[in-house]
């Protein structure tokens, strides 16, 4: 629980890292898609989950959103450290093919 | 968003109205004034009286003064006659001439002094010095005045008119020998004569009268214009013996005759105590008014919040009325079929979620439905709601199957675009078979009631706005009494919680109600998981669709 924060860092291959924690909810997907959007022109952004403590359906569509908007700027973006509840999320709404390297159902 | 209720809202006069600030200023300037007024009028009073006495003193000191002078004055009257006295013996009339001499004269005591001796009951002048007497052309007058001090045992004194002017006669006798001095003085021209202004008295007007009374007639000297006598304002009087009657000297202060602060402590009481009073009244009118414009502010802003709230609660109703009017109007209806709904709208502030629900016949035992959730909130989320309701609609009604309608409809949302995506159950199904056809983009799935509870397993699709999706369908057969129970996240979803414990509740309160009307085992499902929800923020419907009858 508690407000959604982001830590930027460089990470190997000094492809940037947006590192979320908190509640990736409708309070913060604004914010989340303006400085993942502008981590793109890197080529290839990490999103870390790992400290991501609830995800509702904006936040899903935050994460749907930034794939889309990568892929027409021709950049990747990887989800790092998926907490289980997110995955179960990700699998439960068919998203798991799009977001992470698992297999389209 | 939600604004807390204004408690303070109707407290306003509560402790009554804030007094008119004029009228409260104008009750403390009254105040004021009468203090002021009040007290220069006692220090006046004070220092009239201190005037007073002054001017007594003064007066009696001028009286003193005047009653030396006179004595003075009559002195060599006195001693001629007692000169005489001796020399008359010796038969000299000359020792009178050669004593009064000095005495008379323009500038001296007297005008003219002259010696008289009484023969029976007519008077013979002897000597005469200075002057002609005035009195002697009147010699009857004269006569009498010398027979009544013969009379006197002091000298007497007459003032008399004649063609030059006025005089002040003096007669003294001496009835052993016979003798009698007589003598004039001039009184000042026009009775005027001015105190100077170093004298002792030189704050002080007069007016002298040869007697004891203050007749006009009797005025002998003053130093105002004698038309204006008497004298007016604060007047002192004193009488001096004079010859046989007396000088009575009337004073009154030419200016203040005490001290400075005396004079003017009056006037600063009553201008200081007018000042302060204006500054006192001018001080309580603006406390006052600014007390009054504090509180008319918090009124205001009250009455602001008040608005506010209710344009907030005005748009939050226009949006719900927009989003139920979105939803189907009355419960569909379709022989073998009970069908029961529940949509319930998240309470966060004015913004509405876009959870929505479908039923449609298709013919009279076929039909189609669609449970769904556009994300994020607002009247764009209600947009996008719309949309996809009415284009799977469409599809549906067309005769596509749920994949397909699906499918195309993955083709026609963008997330980027939109800033929404959907997730959506699509149903068709033949109320004579109970077998239903299901597809799902990225939405929970359905529960089947039968006898037990259990999720119909419909593999998951992109949702809608996610970029172009193939759907796989699943079809089951509804035995009849079973239940297919539809529903969107916000039924089952809590933060901190795994999304399976939230659908575990779910299947728990559902067969607990499995026994009862449908309608009834929707609004239980939903009271109940709502219930319990600490921030009830999500939408949330819920659809279910019994199969009855044999099959």
């Amino acid at each position: 629980m508690g407000m959604a924060e982001f830590v930027t860092a460089a990470g190997p291959p000094a492809a940037p890292v947006l590192a979320v924690s908190g509640d990736l909810d409708i309070a913060a997907v604004d914010d989340f898609l303006h400085r993942a959007g502008a981590l793109l022109g890197a080529g290839v952004l990490e999103v870390d989950l790992g400290a991501v403590t609830f995800i509702d359906s904006t936040g899903l569509g935050a994460l749907v959103q930034l794939r889309r908007q990568a892929d027409a700027a021709g950049a990747q973006v990887r989800l790092t450290n998926v907490p289980a509840r997110v995955g179960r999320l990700l699998e439960l709404t068919g998203l798991t093919g799009l977001l992470t390297d698992g297999p389209e159902p | 968003m939600s604004l807390p209720p204004p408690t303070q809202t109707r407290r306003r006069g509560a402790r009554g109205p804030v007094a008119d600030p004029g009228r409260v200023a104008a009750m403390v300037a009254v105040a004021g004034l009468v203090l002021s007024l009040a007290a220069s009028w006692a220090t006046a009073q004070v220092d009239a009286n201190s005037e007073h006495r002054l001017l007594e003193w003064q007066t009696k000191q001028a009286g003193s003064v005047l009653s030396t002078a006179v004595t003075l004055l009559e002195q060599p009257l006195a001693t001629a006659l007692s000169v005489q006295q001796v020399a008359g013996r010796a038969r000299d009339d000359t020792a009178f001439t050669g004593f009064i001499a000095p005495y008379v004269g323009s500038g001296k005591s007297f005008l003219s002094a002259s010696l008289w001796r009484r023969d029976g009951q007519a008077m013979t002048r002897l000597a005469s010095v200075g002057a002609e007497p005035g009195l002697a052309s009147d010699t009857a007058a004269l006569q009498a005045f010398l027979q009544r001090a013969f009379q006197s045992a002091t000298t007497v004194v007459e003032q008399v008119t004649t063609d030059s002017g006025a005089l002040v006669a003096w007669a003294r006798a001496d009835p052993g020998t016979g003798y009698a001095v007589y003598a004039e003085r001039a009184a000042p021209a026009g009775r005027r004569a001015a105190v100077a202004s170093d004298s002792a008295y030189g704050s002080l007007h007069y007016a002298m009268y040869i007697g004891r009374q203050t007749a006009p007639d009797a005025l002998f000297a003053t130093d105002v214009d004698p038309a204006t006598l008497p004298l007016d304002g604060d007047t002192s009087r004193v009488t001096i013996p004079f010859g046989d009657t007396g000088i009575t000297l009337v004073t009154s202060p030419q200016h203040h005759l005490g001290s400075d602060l005396s004079r003017w402590l009056p006037l600063a009481l009553l201008l200081g105590g007018v000042l302060l009073t204006a500054l006192a009244a001018w001080t309580t009118r603006r406390l006052l008014q600014g007390r009054r414009e504090a509180e008319q502010d918090a009124a205001t802003i009250t009455t602001l919040y008040e608005q506010v709230e209710e344009l907030y609660g005005q748009q939050r109703e226009l949006f719900v009325r927009l989003q139920r009017a979105l939803l189907p109007q009355a419960t569909p209806q379709m022989a073998g079929l009970e069908i029961a709904s529940e949509y319930v709208a998240g309470a966060f502030g004015i913004d509405i979620g876009g959870d929505w629900y479908s039923f449609v016949a298709l013919d009279d035992h076929r039909f189609a439905f669609v449970v769904g959730d556009v994300s994020g909130r607002g009247v764009d989320a209600v947009a996008v709601m719309a949309q996809a309701r009415f284009t799977l609609r469409a599809y549906l009604l067309e005769g596509q199957g749920p994949a397909t309608a699906l499918e195309r409809c993955s083709h026609q949302f963008d997330i980027v675009a939109d800033g929404h995506m959907s997730t959506v159950v699509a149903g068709v199904g033949d109320a004579r078979t109970g077998e239903v056809t299901l597809a799902n983009a990225g939405h929970p799935v359905p529960l089947l009631l039968d006898g037990g509870v259990r999720p119909v397993h419909v593999p998951p699709g992109r949702p809608l706005g996610a970029g172009p999706s193939r759907y796989e369908e699943t079809t089951l057969r509804m035995p009849p009494g079973s239940t297919l129970f539809c529903f969107t996240d916000g039924l089952v979803e809590r933060r901190g919680e795994d999304i399976d414990t939230g659908l575990g509740r779910l299947a728990e309160t559902l067969l607990r109600s499995a026994d009862r009307p449908v309608a009834d085992l929707v609004a239980d499902a939903v009271a109940q998981l709502r219930g319990d929800a600490a921030d009830a923020a999500d939408d949330v419907v819920a659809l279910a669709i019994r199969r009855v009858g044999a099959g």
